[in-house]
């Protein structure tokens, strides 16, 4: 297992927004966690992330106890993220984006040497994962003018620069063309096929989950209402009941 | 769209960009102007001093870019740094030692040190927050020269600043303090042009476009912005300490809200985060004030919207004004040719 989830809670005020929830993501598996609106994933997902931290329960990655660290730590041991809403840095050249990113790896931010070699080998492997998300020959572009579904690319290109081991997606498909949604559901498969991820995605689009997931993750109310399989899952009672029924899996 | 995009690669992917050359080569043209400065005005002695506050004066706006233009970090109470190598190498002066390569460093030591503990506190704020803080720091320090004005002479400032030496030899002739100004100047903004091109420089811009990104790719954004408040209060404080040397006396003004407050002017008229707009910036606001506030009382109203009209009109600030339109003129001389 690569990511154990065990007990966790979260509350705010009186809502128990994660309610006791213990799940398992399994290396090279893409693990969906899906539910209706307030069932309490994006606050899951900033559990694991770092960018809340828990009330109650553990969260331990490959065997070692990670609750509560903060998101720069999690980055340093191959946990990579990426946003609902796009987040990369728009004013600055597409390839420096990811140039960031892997300078922050080889622990470099703090240094003040400025040395030739070292940023052109940097410049050469953010040339190779920028090829890889399908954006060569935009690595001079300034971010923020590359087109909505290159952004979302582009995103996920800051994070592999982190050489992650786990790659989770806050809402990957939300608000993109049917076109841009191909493109991206095709990178997630790849970045398991080829990159050999595990990936966990929080996601609306249920159809979208149906056909891409190994694993899903059915929350409701806070609580893990159902785990299984997309075809068990689409069958279960449970999951039906909470999207009203006939809404689900369309 | 594709196409669209590509188009777009094309005019930034550098061979069809704007040549760099007749940027650098106004700029070294502008730094031997200011070099030779002693020998253009040698007929008003007048002009070289008021010359030598404005590249105090771009000293200390250049330390606050490093801090705003960099990571983002608003400070409305600069002067603070300012202040405290102010007040603090005219102490020294007066009971240590009057040799500058022994006040500068201790000077710029303290100051660096206090910012570290005060900093750390401080850049765990953002936005407004921050900005408030750094106010009120600047008016603890201020209020802090009346709370010991025997020691600081209070109201009536620190007086009496010995001319001081360097390698035993007194500094006094105006030619040579302004080459002295001068040169911290250079090396300062060589420093901080320097510091851009580092991994730390790179990092520091990741924090200003987006922390959250940042933090999220492993930065430490806390500890990096921690590193960018002493480098800036460093190097105020120095700018301040040399401006007490160069004047023979300082008064509790150079703590004032009033003072951070130019010196946010300067940065922003110059342009923020351009590093070496803020220095135009500083010596643009010196030269005017001067004149200015001669002719009228009434300068301030002027200054006042003066900033709106560029903050409205041109956030970029004069640097950012004379970018786009070189940048206009070489497109138009492109499509042209």
């Amino acid at each position: 297992m690569t990511l154990q989830i065990n007990g966790l809670s979260r509350r705010f005020g009186g809502l128990k927004a994660v309610n006791d929830v213990t799940t398992s993501i399994a290396d090279r598996a893409i693990h969906s966690i899906i539910g209706p609106n307030g069932a309490g994933k994006t606050t899951l997902f900033n559990l694991v992330t770092g960018a809340l931290a828990p009330d109650a329960g553990r969260i331990s990655f490959q065997g070692q106890d990670i609750t509560g660290w903060t998101p720069e730590r999690l980055a340093g041991i191959g946990i990579a993220r990426t946003f609902q809403r796009t987040s990369i840095f728009k004013d600055l050249p597409v390839v420096e984006n990811v140039a960031l990113s892997i300078r922050s790896r080889r622990g470099m931010n703090r240094s003040l040497m400025r040395s030739a070699a070292t940023e052109r080998s940097i410049d050469v492997e953010a040339r190779d994962i920028l090829a890889w998300v399908g954006l060569s020959s935009k690595e001079h572009i300034r971010a923020g003018s590359l087109a909505h579904g290159f952004q979302r690319a582009l995103d996920i290109a800051i994070g592999l620069a982190l050489k992650p081991k786990i790659i989770l997606m806050d809402e990957p498909l939300a608000g993109m063309s049917r076109g841009d949604r191909e493109t991206v559901a095709t990178l997630i498969t790849r970045l398991r096929e080829e990159m050999g991820l595990a990936i966990v995605v929080v996601e609306h689009d249920v159809g979208m989950v149906m056909r891409l997931s190994d694993r899903i993750t059915v929350m409701q109310h806070g609580k893990v209402i159902a785990e299984g399989p997309p075809a068990a899952v689409r069958e279960d009672e449970a999951v039906k009941n909470a999207y009203l029924h006939g809404n689900f899996a369309a | 769209m594709t196409d669209a995009v590509v188009l777009q690669s094309k005019n930034l992917a550098g061979e069809r960009a704007p040549s760099r050359r007749p940027y650098l080569l106004a700029m070294i043209i502008l730094a031997v102007l200011g070099a030779t400065l002693p020998f253009w005005v040698t007929n008003s002695p007048f002009l070289l001093i008021l010359a030598s506050h404005a590249v105090v004066a771009a000293i200390v706006a250049l330390s606050l870019d490093l801090l705003t233009g960099n990571t983002g970090l608003l400070s409305f109470g600069h002067a603070a740094w300012y202040g405290f190598g102010a007040y603090a190498a005219g102490l020294l002066s007066k009971n240590f030692s009057s040799e500058i390569l022994v006040i500068l460093p201790l000077t710029v030591m303290a100051a660096s040190l206090t910012a570290l503990a005060i900093g750390a506190i401080l850049v765990r704020q953002i936005g407004k927050t921050f900005a408030i803080l750094t106010l009120a720091l600047s008016q603890i320090f201020y209020a802090l020269v009346f709370v010991f004005s025997d020691r600081t002479g209070g109201e009536d400032g620190l007086q009496g600043v010995p001319i001081i030496t360097a390698f035993g030899q007194t500094v006094a002739s105006p030619e040579a303090w302004y080459w002295l100004l001068y040169g911290v100047l250079v090396a300062s903004l060589a420093g901080a042009l320097y510091l851009r091109t580092t991994p730390l420089g790179r990092a520091w811009l990741a924090i200003k476009e987006n922390t959250e990104r940042a933090r999220f790719i492993g930065i430490n954004t806390g500890a990096l912005k921690l590193i960018a408040y002493v480098f800036s209060a460093g190097l105020a404080s120095l700018a301040g300490a040399l401006f007490v040397l160069f004047n023979g006396a300082v008064s509790p003004d150079v703590l004032h809200w009033f003072e951070s407050g130019k010196i946010l002017m300067y940065v922003v008229l110059g342009g923020v985060g351009t590093i070496v707009g803020p220095i135009f910036g500083a010596a643009a606001f010196t030269l005017t004030e001067h004149y200015v506030s001669s002719v009228t009382d009434a300068w301030l109203i002027y200054f006042g919207g003066l900033f709106v009209l560029i903050i409205i009109v041109a956030p970029g600030g004069l640097f950012g004004i004379a970018g786009s339109l070189y940048a206009r003129l070489a497109a138009g001389r492109e499509t042209r040719s």
